[in-house]
């Protein structure tokens, strides 16, 4: 089945009423998202963009159709770790599911999210990254791009931006040798699904998806270009789309021919004082990731041949 | 029918627990807690435990583990001491504000700086004001009965709070007692089965929005029907301990434990473990002729200021025995808490504010008779005011 057709047989359990920015990819993520999963699932969204935008609610309403909560900042990966033991007790299975941010989960989330990776807890853990505390007006955080503007690495005439690289956080998570590991994105939302189907497959231990979303008022681009720069980000190599299924690791599409860095860099204001120089850094340590992953790929991690338009299967 | 144990405090707080069936225990060791973490995983080992474990990276971890199982309906027991809970703080406040009945035992530990693991409770009363029932105890029998009580407590439909069960570090935790322990029939005839929440939940076949976000005047709300169920706590910690002393043959005072109070003219007051030095020099005293008394505090919140009130208000003045710090008053914390009470009801009974046993120093029978005196001669000196702080201590380390 076309996974256009697959997403419009499915139940939306997102409240349509969410109040997102316009052009907003991580809405579209995590309505997909559920989508997949169904109403049959219990959502922890801690404070972020998804928090501020009302998906747990707001005075007596709910954003969703199935339970949602926040969790602190920091905790999500625990608390959920008690509401599947929880579950467990009473004989409930249901999908136990993380959406979160970067700062919530590659920052001070990250004890609580290891930790649940290494007891083997069982839980879908999203995390949609737009390189910063988007919520709150654009602070740094360990997922910021290196060069990057933002409100607390502002740029002027003695500094530029972020000073420190991207923390490769999907391949971080790798290394906790979970039974699904990938990574995704809303300008290739065939893939993300297939991926969410699998994450929902997982029955010893955590899934975790890591989704790169362009953040239009944050990053500066026009709110119409939100997917077109999702997928300039994976078809130049900034962020390659792969999963780890039990250690094994594969390109899920394969870049054979990047298109050059600065079509991505260049579309976007956060990068707008960068030099050639810089951009050339960036181009540099993209490539050194790229090279690295395809090292893991092995000879057996060549991309799926011919899934284009697809539901991903198992 | 019971049996006689003898038992460290950690090892009746795991008891007591284990008692209570409850159906996830999350728990990260920390000095003096550690033997309550070893015991209840031997326990599971053995076997006996049937709860579900989850062996945390944090404090911070252990307590959101439980949040999410009680979330889902789970009856749930942790402990810890002094820098863990510090560093549970954060979900540590959240637990009551989200209506949870968890229990957690304290093992109260001083708290650093100067580096020290010894006991006291500046750990669990810095965070008095952090909406949970805390419960500070003497003995190691206490210690069990109280854990299978903060159950009832906590889960009771007027309540619906969290419960600390608060005991010093090393001179209960480690040291060994006579314990009776009760059968585990009795004790399930004492509690419900299990702890069924309808007032929040995450359940999908019940959907609900848990925590969003909220305007200030519903907070206030919240806030306020939170402070009303921290007052019935009161009533329903007298109704705990009764019934308990009527299942069980032991009761231990409710909120607050008079002894030899009834034709005092001075008194102690005390909390926790040091309460055992105390009673002795209060012997010693009245074999003297003095006639003083002692009253314990058990429940710091809610604090029963009505009953303490009417304890203190006849004597001629009373001394507070603090193993803890007030940094803004300069006084122990139960001190000012006394005194704001007899002001409060328009009884400003002299006191005196003592503070030792820092750090786990001994408050030994000879300080405690120092108390005494000291109590004795300000009183008589006259007057209201509040005579500076009284340090006891060995006096060495000066």
């Amino acid at each position: 089945m076309n996974f256009i057709d697959y997403l419009a047989e499915r139940e939306d359990v997102l409240s349509p009423g969410i109040s997102a920015c316009v052009g907003c990819n991580v809405e579209l993520t995590l309505r997909t998202v559920l989508k997949v999963l169904g109403a049959n699932t219990i959502l922890a969204i801690p404070p972020g963009c998804m928090g501020g935008v009302g998906v747990v609610g707001w005075k007596r309403t709910t954003g969703t159709r199935c339970p949602v909560f926040f969790p602190l900042l920091d905790n999500t990966a625990s608390m959920l770790a008690g509401i599947r033991l929880g579950c467990e007790r009473k004989g409930r299975e249901v999908n136990v599911v993380a959406f979160a941010g970067d700062g919530a989960s590659v920052d001070c989330g990250f004890q609580a999210l290891s930790g649940a990776a290494e007891r083997g807890e069982r839980i879908i853990y999203i995390c949609y990254d737009n390189e910063g505390y988007m919520n709150t007006g654009f602070q740094r955080s360990g997922s910021t791009a290196k060069g990057s503007w933002t409100s607390t690495t502002p740029v002027g005439p003695a500094r530029g931006g972020k000073a420190q690289r991207k923390k490769d956080f999907p391949m971080i998570m790798a290394m906790h040798d979970l039974p699904y590991v990938a990574t995704a994105s809303p300008g290739f939302l065939a893939d993300l699904v297939g991926k969410v189907r699998k994450a929902a497959e997982v029955r010893d231990g955590m899934a975790y998806i890591h989704v790169l979303n362009p953040c239009v008022n944050g990053w500066g681009f026009p709110p119409d270009r939100s997917l077109e720069v999702a997928r300039l980000s994976v078809l130049t190599r900034y962020y390659p789309l792969f999963e780890v299924e039990r250690g094994r690791f594969r390109l899920t599409r394969d870049v054979p021919k990047p298109r050059p860095l600065r079509e991505f860099v260049g579309s976007l204001r956060k990068f707008a004082h960068l030099t050639e120089e810089s951009v050339a850094d960036m181009q540099a340590e993209a490539e050194m990731r790229w090279a690295r992953l395809k090292a893991l790929c092995g000879a057996a991690g060549g991309p799926d041949e011919g899934d284009g338009g697809k539901v991903g299967g198992g | 029918m019971t049996t006689v144990q003898v038992l460290s405090g950690n090892q009746a707080a795991a008891i007591g627990a284990k008692l209570c069936r409850p159906d996830v225990i999350a728990a990260y060791p920390i000095t003096p807690q550690t033997p309550i973490v070893e015991h209840l995983a031997q326990m599971a080992a053995d076997g006996e435990l049937t709860a579900s474990l989850c062996e945390v990276e944090s404090e911070h971890s252990a307590l959101s583990v439980l949040q999410g199982a009680a979330l889902t309906g789970c009856r749930t027991f942790t402990a810890t001491s002094s820098q863990g809970l510090s560093l549970m703080y954060e979900p540590y406040f959240r637990t009551p504000t989200l209506r949870l009945p968890i229990v957690m035992v304290i093992v109260n530990r001083e708290m650093i700086s100067p580096q020290t693991v010894w006991g006291g409770p500046q750990d669990s009363l810095t965070l008095r004001d952090a909406g949970w029932v805390q419960l500070y105890v003497e003995d190691n029998q206490e210690i069990l009965d109280t854990v299978i009580q903060a159950f009832r407590i906590a889960e009771d439909r007027r309540v619906l709070l969290p419960v600390n069960v608060c005991y010093d570090g090393f001179y209960l935790s480690h040291m060994t007692e006579r314990v009776d322990v009760p059968d585990q029939s009795d004790v399930d005839d004492y509690l419900p089965s299990s702890y069924e929440p309808e007032h929040i939940l995450l359940d999908p076949e019940r959907p609900m929005s848990v925590d969003p976000l909220t305007p200030g005047a519903l907070l206030t709300e919240y806030r306020r029907k939170q402070v009303l169920a921290m007052s019935r706590a009161a009533q329903v910690i007298k109704e705990a301990d009764a019934s308990f002393g009527r299942k069980f043959g032991r009761h231990w005072g409710g909120p607050v434990s008079a002894y030899r109070l009834a034709d005092a003219e001075f008194a102690l007051v005390t909390l926790g473990s040091m309460t055992g030095a105390a009673r002795v020099a209060v012997d010693e005293a009245r074999d003297r002729g003095v006639p003083v008394g002692l009253v314990k505090v058990r429940s710091v919140r809610p604090w029963p200021a009505t009953e303490l009130f009417r304890l203190l208000k006849d004597l001629r003045g009373f001394g507070v025995v603090d193993r803890n710090v007030s940094f803004g008053w300069g006084t122990g914390i139960i001190h000012q808490e006394l005194r704001a009470t007899l002001s409060d009801l328009g009884r400003p009974v002299p006191s005196v504010a003592f503070v030792g046993g820092l750090g786990g120093e001994d408050l030994t029978v000879d300080l405690m008779t120092k108390a005494v005196r000291t109590v004795v001669e300000a009183s008589r000196r006259g007057g209201t005011a509040t005579c500076p702080t009284v340090w006891l201590s060995g006096g060495r380390g000066r």
